[in-house]
């Protein structure tokens, strides 16, 4: 009996150590950030610079893609209005979806903006110069790449395709494509709806 | 006639060979030169199939397109591949949908419209043609 003194001892610090486990909280489908990075730019919106701390007192959803792509893109964008239709009005105030070019050359603010209103006219979509558009995506850890190049004009980017959700002017959130797919998991959709009530 | 049409198959083979399974067209942003058809090839023959492309009225160029995706930076980076053909095997089916295959309709020569119709003749190797007729969603 006294061999198993050890044993008992290791259980009990297990049990209390349940027990002081934090209840009720938020199990995130999305890849939740311990250490919350700190982010800000400023870059060209369709009326001029458009700075992310302007959003402080929002949660901001930033995807970054390029117009010219007719599969990747329109999949995650589409989710993106979804997820936003599932919030009452005044939860949808406290969000800002933005889409951010990293194909400037092709795309204008202008344009980056048509593109992200004609999913929900509350989006907003920017760009800025090349090397603007760079130095955002190094902060965020975001790649691409021009591929299959024809010709100026005619070639397609690859690029990170994860959506970035800022709070506060920290990185809180990660969404991976795969989680952002509704039209394959269709299961995914009120999942991220509730990641996004559990930091609103 | 219907004593003819074993011996037309016999003739074209490929007549009997492959099934275009219905499928439908992206609608993007009228911003958006270029979009998307997605549709499943089946292949009844005995032989492969191979789409070499395909051609629309609406569009300049109709390429053939195979979504691409690795992880860098602890991120998935997603991109499209074009292809010179896509061979579906005999007895097999091939299904274009978003994430896999698609024929990317490259510079369109208006905007389309939700639930228009917009036709596509695919051009298989040996020279078939197949019409089909594709709605155009918001999906």
């Amino acid at each position: 009996m006294k061999r198993l003194w050890p044993a008992f001892l290791i259980l009990g610090l297990l049990g209390l150590g349940y027990l002081l486990l934090p209840k009720g909280g938020h199990s995130f489908f999305g890849t939740r950030l311990l250490n919350p990075k700190p982010v800000d730019f400023t870059l060209e919106g369709p009326k001029g610079p458009v700075r992310l701390a302007d959003f402080r007192d929002k949660l901001v959803l930033i995807f970054f893609g390029f117009v010219h792509c007719p599969d990747v893109c329109p999949t995650t964008m589409i989710s993106l209005k979804q997820v936003y239709e599932k919030l009452s009005p005044e939860e949808q105030r406290r969000v800002q979806v933005v889409f951010i070019s990293v194909d400037p050359e092709r795309d204008t603010p202008e344009i980056a903006d048509q593109y992200a209103k004609a999913f929900h006219p509350a989006f907003l979509g920017l760009t800025g110069r090349p090397e603007e558009v760079q130095e955002v995506a190094r902060a965020f850890g975001v790649y691409y790449q021009k591929t299959a190049y024809r010709g100026p004009g005619a070639y397609l980017v690859d690029h990170t395709a994860t959506t970035f959700v800022v709070q506060g002017g920290r990185l809180v959130l990660l969404l991976s494509p795969d989680k952002l797919n509704f039209a394959q998991n269709p299961g995914y959709l009120p999942k991220v709806v509730a990641d996004l009530r559990a930091l609103l | 006639m219907r004593r003819l049409l074993p011996i037309l198959l016999f003739l074209f083979p490929a007549l009997a060979q492959v099934v275009v399974e219905p499928g439908w067209v992206r609608l993007v942003p009228p911003v958006v030169p270029d979009t998307a058809a997605y549709l499943t090839l089946v292949n009844r023959g005995r032989t492969p199939l191979r789409l070499v492309g395909a051609e629309t009225p609406v569009a300049s160029r109709v390429s053939l397109h195979r979504d691409h995706q690795e992880h860098k930076g602890g991120h998935a980076v997603l991109g499209m591949r074009p292809l010179p053909y896509v061979e579906v095997p005999p007895g097999g089916k091939v299904a274009f949908r978003p994430g896999g295959y698609h024929l990317m309709l490259e510079g369109l020569k208006r905007p389309l419209k939700a639930g228009e119709k917009v036709e596509l003749t695919l051009l298989f190797q040996g020279g078939l043609k197949v019409k089909v007729v594709l709605p155009v969603e918001r999906r």
